[in-house]
């Protein structure tokens, strides 16, 4: 339970997050829009052009979904490639001021796997590994890329959904759509945001680390860097991955108090406006889909923090004295439920309540979600609810209009069945390979949640984990790599698919014939439904990890 | 014997032959060949193979199976095994209810010997001669000409070329009076001639008879699943994937990680958790919507077209013989002013004393009922009447001096209803003597050119009684403008409380009419229908079909004339009429038996009852989860003691399992009648009826599997002491 000043923290962080995000999502929505876009023009599309001329990009293309998804996954590969051989090649590249050597191929395609996957599982710590070069080219570059891939990919989808009547563009254009997120979302902002935490105290430098002697007399090396853009990015673009192994529990990422309000508002910002994007570009009539979407995420959210906050919030060892026993428990919860996965407090710290809130966060991935995949998710969600529970209503299930068909379902369904597989079997290779005892876990609860957090985590594209470098194996890196792509790479063909077919259907009249999916009672369903299709699914796993530990009365038991 | 008490001994036979079919049929369903269109139960099966294998040899299954546990798998393969026997249990109920309806379908198919007319060898006179064959009714083709004399029963659907004859059409319709059918009217299969002779050109083939259609859609096992079905199955194959990944991946670990799962415990869970109920109910819930809809005399030729039914928009009506009555009746006599009420009105029964129409009739009544009864009844010779022609839009009658006997055609009414007193006084008795007069009665505007003289309020009158939707007719004597005749339409019964349901529902009613826009507009308004197409010609019914499916609305409509099977055949659901043309009932794709128009209303009723219960067992059927997984998943880990807080039902070890598994056995069956019967509805809007569903089966899903689970542990418990 919280005290008062918590509480006015929580409630004021939350509406800080949901008042920036009503006020940007006119902004992102105008971003992708075909119409004029007035001054924003002036400003961006004189860059934008020379990037469409430099690449060759035809920008009035209209894509098709596959055409659509074949470039993003390209473009993402390449990415991905350049990232791995950056870090292999760490050593013979300049910006290399500590003289890091290059990484094993292993931990390199992990790593760039992870980070083009907006996942940022993290097998290593920054600071002892990455060059300059590396942190800025093979992750934070990344960052902004997968970011606005996500973006790309949900303003895509949105198109698919609104429909032929809402604009003559297809999905729209993938490099457009990409180049835009860049150009006009989140370098702005981040930019904004890396000011800021400079002034607040994060580093920001490519001057080496410096040695320095403390007043006892020790030797330390103080490991600053380009931390302060990185950090704007990872946080804004719910990447996770941080500069230092110690993710924003590193005092240089996360110096104080108001840095740490911050960086939580940053992570909350664009999964949270998203549902109002959503309903923006469905058109006026329609604005209210967003909110009960919103709805029914924040009240999942709502959920996840009152489970995490039923326990004392005590500081228990592995926590930062500066934020106290509150904050921990509100980021991690925050940081699972956007699927961003930075860490202000080692996870083992924490009350097993809140790893049990944190695995709902990820297992849903739409609570809100992260960066344009998080409505993405939700999406998926609504056509199966209002197939489950539709035809309640005396007709057949339909969404804005559209009765939803076989394919649909198809689809919706396989991209729903996924995640169980790629969180569950993993799990139990791990275990069956012996891949486990290697880097000495045993079979007991402890050791049983920290492997299934490590491939949720993967699957949930959120990164945060118990086992950081521990990891570090053939098998853990190979494994999750795989993990993070399929659940990045999969859901997102399917959504593009479903939408690229709803975009040319034909939509029947919406007022009030069957289900209304913008009504408050609407947004509860969908809540009930994400919690007994999506959640009790795992809850047999969660009781033999967690929750056990949490039954057997640990405080701090991982 | 009895005909009655006969009757009644058949059919004790016929049910008791029925359950055993139903049991024998269930069993056969258990083939796990057959049973793999039905995924949810097939896996079911699978695992119940497995936990008897388990009970038989639980030394193979080491370390998931103990010897000592061997009474316990006997148990749960028990339970597996209800739970597939409920399933095809409830499949064969709704394949033999189904069956009934075939068979009574069949009746009116069955075999008879129709006299066919054949072309013979040119005769003497150079013409052919035609001769009779007798053939069996099941080898006429399209095209054949039949004669059908009395007291045969007409052998297929027809359409009579020559002659007229009643008709009892009470096998299919219900009605027991018959019905006159002249040359170009559509003979039904299976009705019988009561009279006279006709000569019929046989209309379809005989495996296309619409009986025949639905026939093979009842008896068909392998009726096509509709496109909501293969939705809804793909959704239940996706779920049972899930929880085989699911229940896979605990078997594993459990292994790997040592917790003593024990397989037969595990199975339980993923059984439970698996959407049997749903899985189960699915095929019966499809069929029987066809029987409901049957019930109420609608044959559908798909279980499509009974779910589009339930998603339409729009339903088309026409205004005569749905709306209203058909027939206008007369609801007031205006007289003008020198003239009192009691004289037109007596002048106006006069007047339609010939007038054998529904309106002539009504006039009548009205008079009659109002007391005016006319002395010129009792003595009236040389009566004539001017019958009505659209060139002088009058009719009327002549009288003249004459006999006292007569015979009017529409006295014949009066006195048939068995009405004969006279109402006027003794004092009023009539002077006998009737000078020759003219009385008639029109169009108030055909009417005006005859008068001596009209009278300063005749328009007025006539106007206002127009402006409010009625029809006025003019009456005079003599060319004497008398008064006029309010004529009004008379809505059927229950008409507005209909609309008013569609309405609720978000249905839009559009009537169609062939009146004036100023009476269509008063009628739509009486009933409440807000958008109506006056002045309505056939290919106008076509031509707003089409318009409200280019706004993507789901179109219902009706038709019976050749005319209508264009817009019959684009509708999304056609409802024809039994006693339209063949090619209506060719297009559409539902058949009214009774031929009643406004019974589109029932069919789309039956739609939504339909999906609603499909969406109602599907959502209880995930609801229940919840408490499943609180009753086993606890006590599934032998090696984890501390998992049992979360016991909150303190079921026992095997108690839970097996109370779960009963539960999740028993609500099969217990849903079976909901099943069959559909969820009850009365109409509302989708929201309402969507929130009275989800609080019970969605709510009630989940609460009520908790209290079922406790109450049959505790019974458990009391009954085998464990």
């Amino acid at each position: 339970m919280i005290g008062l000043i918590q509480s006015v923290v929580l409630v004021s962080v939350l509406s800080a997050g949901l008042l920036l995000a009503r006020m940007l999502a006119p902004y992102i929505a105008n971003v992708y829009s075909y119409e004029s876009r007035g001054r924003q023009d002036r400003l961006f599309l004189p860059i934008e052009t020379a990037i469409y001329r430099l690449c060759g990009i035809k920008q009035d293309r209209v894509m098709e979904w596959k055409e659509y998804f074949t470039a993003m996954i390209v473009l993402n590969g390449l990415m991905a490639l350049i990232s791995f051989i950056v870090l292999i090649f760490q050593n013979s590249l300049p910006l290399d001021p500590q003289g890091f050597p290059g990484v094993r191929w292993d931990l390199a395609l992990n790593t760039a796997m992870s980070i083009s996957s907006n996942t940022n599982l993290q097998h290593y710590a920054g600071e002892n590994t990455l060059s300059y070069l590396s942190q800025m080219v093979a992750i934070q570059f990344l960052q902004f890329t997968s970011a606005a891939t996500g973006l790309a990919v949900a303003i895509a989808v949105i198109r698919g959904f609104a429909g032929k009547a809402r604009g003559k563009q297809g999905l729209g254009n993938f490099y457009v759509d990409f180049v835009r997120s860049l150009t006009r979302i989140l370098l702005p902002l981040s930019f904004v945001a890396a000011l800021v935490f400079v002034y607040l105290g994060v580093p920001q430098s490519l001057n080496g680390y410096t040695p320095v002697t403390t007043i006892q007399g020790a030797q330390q090396l103080i490991k600053i860097g380009p931390v302060a853009s990185l950090v704007s990015i990872m946080q804004l673009g719910t990447n996770g991955g941080g500069y230092y192994g110690a993710n924003s529990a590193y005092p240089f990422q996360n110096p104080s108090q108001a840095s740490d309000l911050l960086e939580m508002i940053l992570m909350l910002l664009i999964p949270t406006a998203m549902p109002f994007v959503y309903g923006e570009m469905l058109g006026k009539k329609s604005r209210k889909e967003g909110i009960s979407i919103l709805v029914a995420a924040y009240a999942l959210f709502m959920v996840d923090l009152a489970i995490a906050l039923y326990p004392s919030t005590a500081i228990g060892p592995g926590m930062e004295v500066r934020f106290g026993g509150f904050a921990p428990v509100f980021w991690t919860v925050t940081t699972t439920a956007v699927t961003t996965g930075s860490v202000n407090a080692a996870l083992s710290a924490l009350n097993p309540l809140v790893i049990v809130s944190a695995f709902m966060g990820m297992l849903i991935q739409a609570t809100p979600g992260g960066i344009g995949v998080g409505l993405v998710y939700m999406l998926m969600y609504v056509l199966i609810t209002v197939f489950i529970v539709g035809l309640m209503s005396g007709r057949t299930p339909e969404y804005l209009g559209m009765k939803i068909g076989v394919r649909d379902i198809k689809l919706a369904v396989f991209g729903f069945l996924i995640h169980p597989f790629i969180v569950l079997v993993p799990t139990f290779m791990a275990y069956a390979t012996r891949a486990t005892s290697a880097i000495g876990l045993g079979t007991g609860s402890i050791s049983f949640t920290e492997v299934l957090y490590e491939f949720t985590s993967a699957a949930a594209n959120n990164g945060s984990d118990f086992l950081g470098s521990a990891a570090n194996t053939v098998f853990f890196n190979v494994s999750t790599a795989i993990v993070m792509w399929t659940g990045r790479f999969v859901p997102i063909a399917v959504m593009l698919a479903i939408a690229g077919s709803m975009y040319s259907r034909d939509r029947g009249p919406t007022n009030g014939a069957g289900l209304k999916t913008d009504s408050l009672t609407f947004a509860l369903v969908l809540f009930a439904t994400i919690l007994i299709v999506v959640v009790l699914t795992f809850f047999p796993f969660l009781a033999l990890g967690p929750l056990l530990e949490f039954l057997r009365g640990h405080v701090n038991g991982f | 014997m009895d005909p009655e008490t006969r009757g009644q001994g058949e059919m004790e036979d016929e049910e008791r032959w029925q359950l055993s079919t139903v049991l024998r049929d269930s069993v056969l369903r258990l083939n796990p060949v057959r049973l793999i269109s039905n995924p949810v139960m097939f896996v079911v099966e699978l695992t119940f193979f497995i936990v008897a294998v388990m009970a038989t040899f639980p030394g193979a299954f080491y370390p998931v199976a103990h010897a000592s546990e061997q009474t316990f798998y006997a148990e749960v393969a028990f339970l597996l095994f209800l739970t597939v026997w409920f399933s095809t249990l409830s499949d064969a109920l709704a394949e033999a209810q189904a069956g009934n309806t075939a068979k009574s379908l069949r009746k009116l198919e069955s075999t008879v010997m129709a006299k066919k007319i054949v072309a013979g060898q040119k005769g003497k006179g150079g013409t052919a001669a035609e001769t009779v064959v007798l053939t069996p009714s099941t080898e006429l083709c399209k095209g054949d000409i039949v004669i059908i004399e009395k007291n045969d029963v007409v052998p297929t659907d027809a359409e009579v070329i020559e002659g007229i004859a009643m008709i009892d059409e009470s096998l299919l319709t219900g009605e027991s009076a018959a019905v006159r059918k002249a040359s170009g009217d559509t003979l039904i299969g299976g009705s019988k001639v009561v009279s006279d002779v006709l000569k019929a050109r046989i209309t379809v083939n005989p495996e296309e008879s619409f009986i025949n259609q639905m026939i093979k859609l009842v008896e068909s096992s392998k009726r096509p699943k509709t496109p909501n079905e293969q939705a809804l199955t793909i959704m239940l194959i996706g779920l049972t994937a899930i929880f085989t990944i699911i229940v896979l991946s605990l078997l594993g670990l459990s292994i790997e990680l040592g917790l003593g799962v024990d397989l037969s415990v595990l199975i339980a869970l993923y059984v439970c958790l698996l959407p049997t109920t749903i899985g189960a109910l699915l095929p019966a819930i499809g069929i029987s919507g066809i029987s409901r809809l049957y019930a109420r005399k609608i044959v559908a030729k798909s279980g499509r077209a009974i779910e589009t039914a339930g998603d339409v928009d729009t339903i088309m009506l026409d205004k005569t013989g749905t709306i209203t009555v058909g027939n206008r009746r007369a609801v007031q006599f205006i007289p003008f002013e020198g003239h009192t009420e009691r004289e037109l009105a007596e002048a106006s029964f006069l007047a339609s004393w010939g007038d054998d129409t529904p309106e002539g009739r009504s006039i009548i009544d009205l008079a009659y009922q109002m007391g005016f009864l006319p002395h010129e009844v009792r003595s009236l010779s040389g009566l004539s009447y001017y019958e009505f022609s659209a060139v002088s839009r009058t009719s009327g009658t002549h009288m003249s001096e004459g006999s006292q006997s007569f015979h009017p055609k529409s006295g014949k009414i009066l006195e048939q209803r068995g009405r004969p007193k006279r109402k006027f006084l003794d004092a009023e008795k009539p002077d006998l003597k009737i000078d020759d007069t003219d009385i008639i009665k029109g169009a108030p505007d055909a009417m005006k050119a005859g008068m001596n003289s009209i009278p300063a309020e005749f328009d007025s009158i006539t106007n206002s009684v127009s402006s409010a939707g009625d029809t006025a007719i003019a009456v005079a004597r003599n060319r004497e403008a008398l008064g006029i005749i309010r004529l009004k339409d008379v809505l059927k019964t229950g008409m507005r409380e209909r609309i008013n349901a569609l309405k609720s529902m978000s249905i839009k009613p559009i009537m169609i009419t062939g009146d004036h826009p100023v009476t269509a507009k008063s009628i739509a308004r009486e009933v409440g229908i807000d958008d109506f197409v006056p002045q309505a010609k056939p290919e106008d019914k076509y031509r707003k079909v089409i318009e409200e499916r280019d706004q993507h609305r789901i179109v219902a409509m009706i038709g019976d004339g050749s005319n209508d099977a264009p817009a019959l055949a684009i509708a999304d659901v056609g409802l024809a009429m039994n006693s339209g043309t063949a090619a209506a009932k060719e297009a559409a794709n539902m058949v009214d038996l009774e031929s009643d128009p406004s019974k589109i209303i029932d069919a789309v009723m039956v739609g939504k009852q339909l999906l609603m219960t499909r969406g109602a067992v599907t959502t209880f059927s995930i609801a229940n989860d919840v408490a499943k997984y609180f009753a086993i998943v606890p006590v599934m880990f032998a090696t984890i003691p501390a998992l049992h807080a979360l016991n909150i039902l303190n079921l026992g070890v095997h108690t839970a399992v097996l109370s779960a598994l009963i539960f999740n056995a028993i609500v099969i069956p217990l849903l079976i009648p909901l099943a069959m019967r559909g969820v009850s509805f009365r109409p509302a809007s989708a929201m309402s009826l969507f929130l009275k569903n989800a609080v019970t089966y969605g709510i009630g899903g989940v609460f009520i599997p908790f209290a079922g689970i406790k109450l049959i542990d505790i019974a458990l418990g009391l009954i085998i002491g464990r």
